[in-house]
C-alpha cells in the first residue's frame, strides 16, 4: 500500500515536471517579445539599444535550457518572477488571488454537494417515479447551462430586477452568493446525475437483496451500506470536477469582479504579462493533480479491496 | 405435531410467467424438510415466494405461516448477501438491531463457534471479501440463526462448497435443529444431502411437486418414475 | 417490456436527432433566413425593442439581434462540429494505431494522453487561447489540445479488445495487412462508441467555445457569436434585456438539444 502511494507520488512529480516544461516551452514560443512588451507596458520609448539592454537584463539571450532551469529553480522556492506590468513579484499576487478563489470554489462546491446529495439519493431510491423524473429534468438542464449564462441571468434577476445582491462581488458573504451559485448550479446538475446512477448501481448489488431478506432496516441499508460503498466513486467524480470548477471560476470571477486568481490571469492575458500566466497554469495544474492524488488515495482507503 | 407452514395449491412466478404450478405441502414444527429438484424446477422460486420476495408474484393458492414466526433465509450465494467491504460485526449488529434483538457479543461468538468458526473474534472483525466461500457460508448461517427464526430457509447452501465443507455445513444445520428445534426447509438439487438430513422429502420437476412425504417412504418406496431415476443415480447410497 | 423500452428509446433518438438536424440546417441557412444584415449598424434604431422589423430587437449599435443570433448559430455550431470532428478523427486514428500495434507507439501516445488528462481542460484552454491571442481558431486549438485524448483512449481500449478476436486473427493469418484489417474489421466495430462519445462532447464543446468567446478569447468582434453577444450586451441588460436573452435562449436550447441527443443515444446503446 505504502509502495503504491509512493509510486503515485513519483508519477505526480514527473507529470508536474512535464507541465512545467510545457508551460515554459509555450511561453518561450509565444508570439511577442517579453522585453518589448515589458518596456511598452511601462511606457518606455523603445529603441534598439534599450531593447537589447532589457533583453540582456532579463536574461532572455541565454539558451532555452539554461533559462528553463533557472526559472524552474526559482519556481520551486516560490519565486515566480516579477510582473511585466508593475515589477512586483508574481508569487504574492498569485497567492492572494488563490486565497479568494479557494473561498469561492469551496463555497460553490459546498452548495453543489448540498443540492446534489439529497437529490441524487432521492431520485435513485424513487427510480422511475415522478420525483425521479423531476429531479432528472432539473439536473439535465443544470448540466446543460454554461455558468457564464447562469451568472448573467442571476445578475439580471437578483441585482437589477429584485435588488437584493450587489452586482460586484465586494468580498462580503452577500457578494459571494451569486458567483458561488453560478458555479454551483451546473456542477450540482452533474453531481446529481452521477450520484443517482452510482446509487442505483449499488442498490442493484446482491448484498442489498441479502440485507432485505434479513429484514435489515432501509435506513441502515441506504446510509451505512449503499452510501458508504458509493463514497469512493462519488469522491472520484468530485475530484474530476475540480478542473471544470477551476475553468469556470475564471469566467465567473471576471463577471463579478471577484479578486481571485482567474480575474488576475485574465487581466494578465490582456496585458500579455507572461510570468503571471505561467504561474497560473502551474499552480492550477499542481492543485488539480494533487487533489486527484488525494482522492485516489482516499478511494483506496474507502474500498479496501482496491489495495 | 403443530403445522408451522402450509402451502395450498400455490401458483407463483415472475411477472406473467408462471413458474410454480399447483404446489401443496405442509411442514411440521421442528422437522427438517428437503425439496429436491434439478435447476429450473422452481425450487428456488418456491423458497422465495415463501419468504415473500418482492420479485416473485403469487397468482393463486395460499401460503400459511404460523403467526409471529420469523423466516430466516440463507441464500444461494451467502457471501454475496453481505456488503463485501464492511465488517461482519457491524453488519450482524445492524441485522439484529433491525429485528429488535440485542447484540450480545458472547451470544454471537458462541453461535459462530457452534458453526465451527473457532476464532470468532477474528471472523467478526473480517470483511466478507477477505474470507473464503465456506467461511462466508457459515457466517451467513450464523447471522440467520442469531435472528432466531422459526423456520430456516436454505437455498442450495451446499452447492458452492467442496464435498468436505458441504458435509460440515450439513452437520451443523442438523446440530442447530437438534439444539434449538428450528424447522429447516432446504432446497437442493442433491438427493444425497436430502437423504442424509431430511425428515421429509419433496421432489420437484418443472414447477410441480411430484412427490412429498416422509423421507423413509420416498427413499425406500418411490412412487414416481422420476424419483426412481434420481435414486438410481445414487447407487452407493445407503439408507439406515 | 424490454422491447417496448427499446422502441421508446428509438423514438427519442429519432426525435432529438431531427431537432438537432433542424438546428444545424437553420445555422447553415442563416444567410437565407436572416431578415437583416447582422453587421449593419443603425444609429436610428439603437436598442429598440422587438418589433416586426427586428424580431428580437436591436443591440447597442442598432444591429438586428435576430439576424445576429442566426449568424451566431453558424459560428458556434460550425466551430463545435469542426472541433469535435477533428478531435474525433485525430484521436481515433492515434487510438486505433496504438491499440493495434501496441509497443513503443502505444506507450508514447498513452503517456501524452495521460499528461493531457492530468490538466483541467478549461484552464489549459484559457492559457493557450490567451497566449495565442484570441480568435476563433486559437480558441478551437486551445480546446482541442485536450479533447482528442478522450477519443484516443476510447479507440485504443476498444481496438485492444477486438484485436484478439478470432475473426481478426483469422484475417491476419489470411495475410491481410495491418491497415486493411484496421479499416475493414476494427473500425466498423468500434465506430459506434466513438460516435456516441462525439455526440456527448458536442454540448461541452459548445459551452467551452462560447465561454472562451464570452471571455473575449474566442471570436473577435464584430463577428456574431452567442457568447460574445451576451458579453457585449450584458452591460446594458437593464435597458435592452432582449439583446442578452435571445442569444442566451439560443445557447441553452442548442446545448440542451445536443446533450439530450447524446444521452438518448447512450441510453439506446446501453440497452443492447
Amino acid at each position: 500500500m505504502a509502495k503504491q502511494i509512493i509510486k503515485r507520488i513519483l508519477g505526480l512529480v514527473l507529470i508536474l515536471f512535464v507541465l512545467s516544461f510545457l508551460v515554459f516551452g509555450i511561453m518561450y514560443l509565444a508570439p511577442g517579445d517579453p522585453a518589448e512588451k515589458r518596456l511598452t507596458s511601462q511606457g518606455v520609448v523603445v529603441t534598439k539599444e534599450i531593447l537589447q539592454a532589457e533583453r540582456e537584463r532579463l536574461g532572455l539571450l541565454r539558451p532555452f535550457i539554461v533559462r528553463y532551469a533557472d526559472w524552474l529553480k526559482n519556481v520551486l522556492v516560490g519565486d515566480f518572477g516579477v510582473s511585466f506590468k508593475d515589477d512586483l513579484p508574481v508569487g504574492p499576487k498569485l497567492i492572494k488571488g488563490l486565497e479568494n478563489t479557494s473561498g469561492l470554489a469551496l463555497c460553490s462546491l459546498f452548495l453543489a454537494l448540498l443540492i446534489s446529495f439529497p437529490m441524487g439519493i432521492l431520485s435513485a431510491v424513487k427510480k422511475g417515479q415522478p420525483v425521479d423524473h423531476v429531479v432528472r429534468l432539473f439536473s439535465f438542464i443544470g448540466n446543460s447551462l454554461p455558468n457564464f449564462l447562469i451568472s448573467v441571468l442571476l445578475m439580471y434577476l437578483f441585482c437589477i430586477q429584485i435588488k437584493i445582491f450587489p452586482v460586484i462581488a465586494d468580498g462580503s458573504i452577500k457578494g459571494l452568493m451569486l458567483p458561488a451559485l453560478s458555479l454551483a448550479i451546473p456542477m450540482a446538475g452533474r453531481f446529481t446525475r452521477q450520484i443517482r446512477s452510482e446509487i442505483i448501481e449499488q442498490l442493484g448489488e446482491e448484498y442489498v437483496m441479502g440485507m432485505k431478506s434479513r429484514k435489515v432496516k432501509g435506513r441502515y441499508i441506504l446510509i451505512n451500506n449503499v452510501l458508504r460503498n458509493s463514497l469512493g466513486h462519488i469522491l472520484t467524480i468530485i475530484g474530476l470536477q475540480i478542473g471544470t470548477l477551476m475553468g469556470g471560476s475564471v469566467v465567473i470571477e471576471n463577471i463579478f469582479r471577484w479578486p481571485g486568481i482567474g480575474k488576475l490571469v485574465m487581466d494578465s492575458i490582456t496585458a500579455r504579462d507572461y510570468p503571471v500566466i505561467m504561474g497560473f497554469v502551474l499552480i492550477m495544474g499542481t492543485i488539480y493533480v494533487v487533489i486527484n492524488l488525494i482522492v485516489d488515495i482516499s478511494y483506496r482507503f474507502l474500498d479496501p479491496r482496491s489495495f | 405435531m403443530d403445522t408451522i407452514l402450509r402451502i395450498n395449491n400455490l401458483f407463483a412466478g415472475y411477472g406473467k410467467e408462471c413458474v410454480l404450478n399447483d404446489i401443496s405441502f405442509e411442514v411440521e414444527a421442528g422437522k427438517k424438510v428437503c425439496i429436491v429438484g434439478e435447476s429450473g424446477s422452481g425450487k428456488s422460486t418456491l423458497l422465495k415466494s415463501i419468504h415473500g420476495f418482492a420479485g416473485v408474484s403469487v397468482t393463486g393458492g395460499s401460503i400459511e405461516i404460523e403467526r409471529n414466526i420469523l423466516l430466516g433465509i440463507v441464500p444461494q450465494n451467502p457471501g454475496g448477501s453481505f456488503n463485501p467491504i464492511r465488517t461482519y460485526k457491524a453488519q450482524i449488529g445492524e441485522a439484529l438491531k433491525s429485528n429488535n434483538i440485542d447484540f450480545k457479543i458472547e451470544e454471537v461468538e458462541k453461535t459462530l463457534q457452534t458453526l465451527g468458526l473457532s476464532d470468532a473474534k477474528r471472523a467478526l472483525r473480517a470483511r466478507p471479501y477477505e474470507l473464503s466461500g465456506g467461511m462466508n457460508q457459515r457466517m451467513a448461517i450464523a447471522t440467520t440463526m442469531l435472528l432466531e427464526p422459526g423456520i430456516l430457509l436454505c437455498d442450495e447452501v451446499t452447492s458452492a462448497l467442496d464435498v468436505k465443507t458441504a458435509g460440515i455445513v450439513v452437520e451443523q444445520l442438523l446440530e442447530i435443529n437438534r439444539l434449538r428445534k428450528t424447522t429447516i426447509l432446504m432446497v437442493t438439487h442433491h438427493l444425497g444431502i436430502a437423504s442424509k438430513m431430511a425428515d421429509y422429502i419433496g421432489i420437484m420437476k418443472s414447477g410441480k411437486m411430484l412427490e412429498y412425504g416422509p423421507a423413509k417412504e420416498i427413499l425406500d418406496n418411490p412412487q414416481n418414475e422420476y424419483t426412481k431415476n434420481l435414486l438410481k443415480a445414487l447407487p452407493r447410497l445407503k439408507v439406515n | 417490456m424490454n422491447h417496448k423500452r427499446k422502441k421508446i428509446n428509438r423514438i427519442k433518438v429519432t426525435i432529438s436527432a431531427v431537432v438537432a438536424l433542424l438546428l444545424v440546417l437553420i445555422a447553415l441557412m442563416a444567410s437565407v433566413i436572416a431578415p437583416n444584415d447582422p453587421y449593419v449598424t443603425n444609429a436610428s434604431a439603437i436598442r429598440s425593442a422587438p418589433s416586426a422589423e427586428f424580431l428580437f430587437g436591436t443591440d447597442n449599435l442598432g444591429r438586428c439581434v435576430f439576424s445576429r443570433v442566426l449568424y451566431g448559430a453558424r459560428t458556434t455550431i460550425a466551430a463545435t462540429f469542426i472541433l469535435v470532428a477533428v478531435s474525433f478523427l485525430l484521436g481515433s486514428f492515434v487510438g486505433i494505431l496504438s491499440g493495434y500495434y501496441g509497443g513503443v507507439l502505444d506507450e508514447i501516445t498513452m503517456r501524452i494522453a495521460d499528461i493531457m488528462l492530468a490538466f483541467p481542460q478549461m484552464v489549459v484552454a484559457i492559457a493557450v487561447a490567451g497566449i495565442l491571442g484570441g480568435g476563433l481558431s486559437s480558441a478551437m486549438i486551445a480546446l482541442g489540445i485536450t479533447m482528442w485524448t478522450g477519443f484516443a483512449r476510447l479507440a485504443r481500449s476498444h481496438t485492444f479488445a477486438i484485436k484478439n478476436c478470432p475473426y481478426v486473427q483469422a484475417a491476419r493469418l489470411a495475410g491481410k495487412s495491418g491497415p486493411a484489417i484496421m479499416m475493414s474489421h476494427i473500425l466498423p466495430n468500434i465506430i459506434a462508441p466513438l460516435i456516441t462519445n462525439a455526440l456527448t462532447q458536442i454540448g461541452t464543446t459548445m459551452i467551452g467555445i462560447s465561454g472562451l468567446s464570452f471571455l473575449g478569447l474566442g471570436v473577435v468582434p464584430p463577428t456574431a457569436e452567442w457568447g460574445s453577444m451576451i458579453n457585449e450586451s450584458r452591460a446594458y441588460i437593464q435597458i435592452a434585456p432582449w439583446a442578452v436573452m435571445y442569444p442566451a435562449i439560443a445557447t441553452i436550447v442548442t446545448i440542451i438539444v445536443f446533450n439530450y441527443l447524446g444521452d438518448c443515444v447512450m441510453e439506446y446503446r446501453d440497452e443492447d
